[in-house]
């Protein structure tokens, strides 16, 4: 039994090399560094893309390996964005602000440097002065910090108090929903001190890179952004794939029983919960530069939902089939709300898919769950045999032992 | 029997004025000439005495002459020196004659002039018509004139208002008069004693108008003195550096009353060096080296030495300053005895309002707590029986709503249509949720976090699908008049009609409900298919088609919620989700699978989101989010809920 990781996960290095030549080719493929294919605006959803692919493998570990269907991983990624924001915002606003102070006839003061920079902040929810939550915004190592740190802290207290009440199934989903609404509207308000429904704004200007070209600073992103999935996916899979990664998956199948065989069920809970919130987090410190703007409305529990769908239709219990599902959903989300998609006229009414986009999302989402509990990665099993043996029950927690001649082809 | 005899007088009093102004020809023209030139050129020093000459006089025609008057309807005829009432007419004005009202012919413009009295006297005037107002025969001219005290009172009104009390035959009136002339006694009576029994008089009154004349007796301005004086009625004293007066506050005061030179600030420091500013250096400093506020200040320091500017004010100074003088709060009044009685009174009805508003905090509570209940019973239903979270509920919330929309369009008579779209609601729902109870969830009832996510599916189907039919604006779901008052109590307590009726409604169903669970067959079935379904199958229950039905019951209520939330809000695609989150809260903290559990839940939050709003009223927004922290952490100590199921009840 002692084969290496590779060995034991051959996806894994199936994924590596599909996502590096994704990235090469989009590279060569974009306007400043290849031929100019595909464009910036393109680039950069790409960017995004890849930041939900990330996003959405810390939801299946939650879920699909640990049976915590979290409703509310879109808080820790909103977040995530909401703490880098504040830097780039600050750190612009600063460079603005000295500018337009050097021509003054007295050299500013630090304290005159501050306020002009929280009046040209916070002027859009009439106030002029820093929140507490603002004080390490001039520092981007800590503000880094505060991206891993703050949500890290959420994850681990929030979980800590519903694992060890024993919240589970559908009560802990309505549980996370409720943190995320309650976020939301928090952040809704504009004294909550992150300038309210009006977010944080101008986030694709990097501070200090103003002569740089948004061309090149989207495959930058972009980059990054698949350097971060590549690594989250290696991070997950070495950790749903040994000693660990039983107990999680048995967690799923039979919490009691995993209990009663000694292990802390509570501990493996909460890493997995607030590890995962924590990739979430640096999914959307990533993904809100390339998206240029956040607000509350980003963290609204129908956002966490989504996320659901992704990972469900993509097949849970799989690394790749997060991955395929966010990648594939979100691509073609955009592609029939962009209105690009080809109207079908059934003679007796037109039917115009960003209209009826949702409608049809719904519905296929029910035919997933209902013939299709694998999702679109159960495709690979046609192609990939595999020994059953390795994992039983891909349906959740609760009354797992049922699942077997219930869900096993 | 003294009314009568006071009518009586007053009758014979009119009969002899008219016999009087049938002695001479024109009564009024003679005593309006007789005053001419007060009356052409009316001052406040001649207005008084004119106007009480001519409410002395008794002539009939006054009223009516002092209404013209102030509306600028009189003209002086300078060919005879005679007063008209005119109108513009063609090639000049029409005549009327003050005394008869009847037609006096035509005059040239040339020949006329508008008499012009100013503010001061039409106020004047307009308090003496307020007397013949009083008395007039027409009610609803008494009440205009109550009206107007009401709206601008001041103290001559007092004195015919007291008057008119006695022969005021409209028993609502006189009340009316006699709490006015509470008011206006406690405001303008003469002796302090009548003030103080006036304000004493108004204990227990709840009307705003009575807490605003007690707290304009209680107006106090602010003042600073070196020494406290013993002359002033004092309100209070304060003490700078606290809550009702801040450090800077406080100095602004000393400063504007000249006790005091203004802080030199760091924007005037700022101004003065940049006036100062020789070159590259402000008092042989260096600008360059001038980028805190420490070496600004050294520089200023540096200039004042040179006499260019007032010496540096600093927060030492401000301290010193602040010490040496005493702030208050003085009143208006100078009597404390009727200061002192208001306070008192206005203690007294605060703490009544106080009662009161929390009476009325508790039927707002009451009645969201009934909305909440009728959201989430139908979800309370299916998720106790049968174990399965419904995330369409919502979407099953509006469809009701939307089915009432409809009926409306139909049917133009509201009450008929609102009888009709109850019932037809929970049909519609009801098919529905028979329809995704057969197709969708019984083939995942082992899954209940795959149910929840295909009931997702179907919610955002459904949403989308209403969109595309209804559009996205809001439509209005009218209800009939006799649902569209207030039910007042007092004037702080009042409930709008329509949540009175939700109330009912939701008090009906709990009744069916409980009666349908404790006392058909069909409860009976649904309570045995709760505990242990197994056992149940094999005493014989079907329990698919129990499923089934309970489904379809849940999702009918859901249906009979959305008509009376919509009744109350708009009704558009995304009401449904305004409700889940919050029905799902409910349930969960109420208990699971139990009707009481879930009326238990929807009052704590009714009445917690009320009171938080309460405490908080600016912010809605907060106050959800306080309830639902609150939620999570109640969770964290009744997992269960408030009424959790026990022993073999419990279903585990």
């Amino acid at each position: 039994m002692n084969r290496s990781f590779i060995a034991r996960n051959p996806s894994v290095l199936w994924f590596l090399l599909a996502l590096s030549v994704f990235t090469v080719a989009v590279t060569l493929m974009s306007e400043v560094t290849g031929v100019g294919l595909i464009s910036t605006s393109f680039v950069k959803t790409l960017g995004k893309t890849l930041c939900l692919c990330l996003i959405a493998i810390a939801m299946d570990v939650v879920w699909g390996y640990c049976g915590i269907l979290s409703l509310g991983h879109f808080a820790f990624f909103g977040l995530g964005g909401y703490a880098i924001g504040m830097w780039l915002m600050y750190a612009r606003t600063e460079l603005i602000v000295v500018e337009s102070l050097a021509n003054a006839p007295l050299p500013p003061t630090e304290t005159e440097v501050t306020d002009a920079i929280a009046t040209q902040i916070f002027g859009v929810v009439g106030s002029s002065e820093f929140p507490l939550i603002w004080a390490f915004s001039h520092s981007l190592t800590l503000q880094l910090l505060m991206v891993v740190l703050v949500p890290g802290l959420l994850a681990l207290v929030f979980g800590w108090l519903a694992f060890r009440s024993r919240v589970t199934g559908v009560y802990l989903s309505i549980l996370t929903q409720a943190m995320t609404l309650a976020l939301s509207l928090y952040l809704f308000q504009n004294d909550s001190g992150l300038r309210g429904n009006n977010g944080l704004s101008g986030l694709q200007n990097i501070p200090g890179l103003d002569a740089v070209p948004q061309s090149v600073i989207s495959i930058a992103f972009f980059w990054a952004s698949a350097l971060a999935l590549g690594l989250g996916y290696v991070l997950f899979a070495w950790i749903v794939s040994g000693k660990m990664g039983s107990v999680i998956r048995a967690i799923r199948d039979n919490e009691s029983r995993v209990r009663f065989l000694g292990y802390h069920v509570e501990s493996y809970k909460l890493f997995v919960f607030t590890l995962t919130a924590i990739v979430a987090a640096i999914a959307g410190a990533l993904y809100y530069p390339q998206a240029g703007i956040i607000n509350p409305a980003e963290i609204a529990p129908i956002a966490s939902i989504y996320l659901a769908v992704w990972v469900a239709i993509g097949g849970r219990g799989r690394l790749y089939g997060a991955v395929i599902g966010a990648a594939f959903v979100s691509l073609l989300s955009s592609w029939f709300t962009g209105g690009s998609a080809p109207a079908v006229n059934l003679g007796f009414y037109t039917i115009n898919w960003t209209d009826w986009w949702l409608v049809l999302l719904g519905l296929s989402f029910v035919a997933v769950t209902l013939f299709f509990p694998k999702g679109i990665g159960g495709l690979f099993d046609l192609i990939v045999l595999k020994p059953v043996a390795d994992r039983q029950g891909d349906y959740g927690p609760d009354k797992g032992a049922w699942r077997r001649e219930e869900g096993e082809p | 029997m003294i009314f009568r005899l006071i009518c009586c007088a007053l009758a014979i009093a009119l009969g002899l004025t008219a016999a009087r102004a049938q002695d001479s020809v024109a009564p009024l023209q003679s005593l309006l000439q007789a005053n001419a030139d007060a009356v052409a050129n009316p001052s406040r020093s001649t207005v008084d005495g004119l106007v009480a000459a001519l409410l002395d006089s008794d002539l009939p025609g006054v009223p009516v002459f002092l209404e013209r008057w102030r509306d600028r309807g009189v003209y002086l005829r300078s060919s005879d020196g005679l007063f008209y009432y005119a109108t513009k007419a063609e090639g000049g004005y029409a005549l009327v004659d003050v005394d008869t009202g009847q037609d006096a012919g035509q005059a040239e413009s040339a020949d006329m002039s508008e008499l012009r009295p100013n503010a001061g006297v039409r106020r004047v005037i307009g308090s003496a018509l307020v007397a013949f107002q009083l008395l007039d025969d027409d009610p609803a001219r008494r009440l205009a004139a109550l009206d107007a005290i009401d709206r601008s009172p001041s103290e001559d009104q007092l004195e015919p208002l007291r008057l008119s009390i006695a022969a005021e035959p409209d028993p609502v009136l006189q009340a009316r008069k006699i709490r006015l002339e509470r008011l206006l006694s406690a405001r303008f009576a003469e002796t302090p004693a009548e003030r103080i029994a006036a304000i004493e008089s108004l204990e227990g009154d709840l009307g705003v108008d009575a807490r605003a004349v007690l707290n304009l007796i209680l107006t106090s301005a602010p003042a600073v003195f070196a020494e406290l004086p013993t002359d002033r009625n004092i309100a209070a004293v304060l003490e700078p550096g606290t809550d009702a007066l801040s450090e800077v506050e406080a100095y602004t005061r000393l400063v504007e009353a000249g006790f005091a030179p203004p802080l030199t600030g760091v924007a005037t420091i700022k101004d003065a060096l940049i006036a100062a500013m020789d070159g590259d250096a402000v008092a042989g400093i260096p600008v360059a080296s001038l980028s805190t506020d420490a070496a600004r200040e050294a520089a200023y320091d540096a200039l004042a030495a040179t006499g260019a500017v007032p010496p540096l004010v600093t927060l030492d100074d401000q301290a010193m300053a602040l010490a040496a003088h005493r702030f208050v709060l003085l009143y208006a009044e100078p009597d404390p005895a009727i200061t002192a009685a208001a306070a008192a009174t206005l203690e007294a009805i605060e703490f009544k309002v106080g009662l009161n508003q929390a009476a009325d905090l508790a039927l707002d509570g009451l009645s969201l707590a009934s909305i909440y209940f009728l959201a989430a019973i139908g979800l309370a239903i299916t998720f106790g029986v049968m174990g399965v979270i419904n995330m369409a509920h919502g979407e099953f919330i509006m469809m009701g709503a939307y089915t009432g929309y409809v009926v409306q369009l139909f049917i133009p008579d509201y009450t008929l249509s609102l009888l009709l779209a109850l019932p037809l609601a929970f049909a519609v729902t009801f098919a529905a949720g028979v329809a995704m109870e057969r197709l969708v969830i019984r083939w995942l009832y082992h899954r209940p976090l795959e149910t929840l996510l295909a009931t997702f599916g179907i919610s955002i189907a459904l949403q989308q699908l209403a969109k595309n039919i209804f559009g996205t604006q809001a439509r209005p779901l009218t209800s009939p008049d006799w649902l569209s008052g207030t039910l007042t109590f007092n004037e702080v307590v009042s409930i709008s009609m329509i949540r009175v009726a939700i109330f009912v409604l939701a008090l009906m169903f709990l009744g069916l409900l409980i009666y349908i669970l404790k006392r058909t067959r069909l409860g009976l079935e649904v309570r045995a298919v709760t505990q242990n379904p197994g056992m149940a199958a094999s005493m014989g229950i079907n329990p698919d088609r129990i499923n089934m039905l309970t489904f379809g019951l849940g999702s009918g209520i859901a249906g009979i919620a959305g008509v009376a939330i919509g009744l109350y809000a708009k009704v558009t695609s995304e009401m449904g989700a305004d409700y889940i989150v919050q029905s799902f809260m409910t349930v969960v903290v109420g208990g699971v699978g139990n009707v009481w559990g879930t009326l238990a839940g929807a009052t704590l939050i009714g009445f917690l989101q009320k009171g938080i709003e309460f405490l908080n009223p600016s912010n809605t927004l907060a106050a959800q989010t306080y309830m639902i922290l609150f939620i999570i952490l109640f969770i964290q100590f009744r997992p269960k809920g408030i009424i959790a199921l026990k022993g073999r009840a419990a279903g585990d």
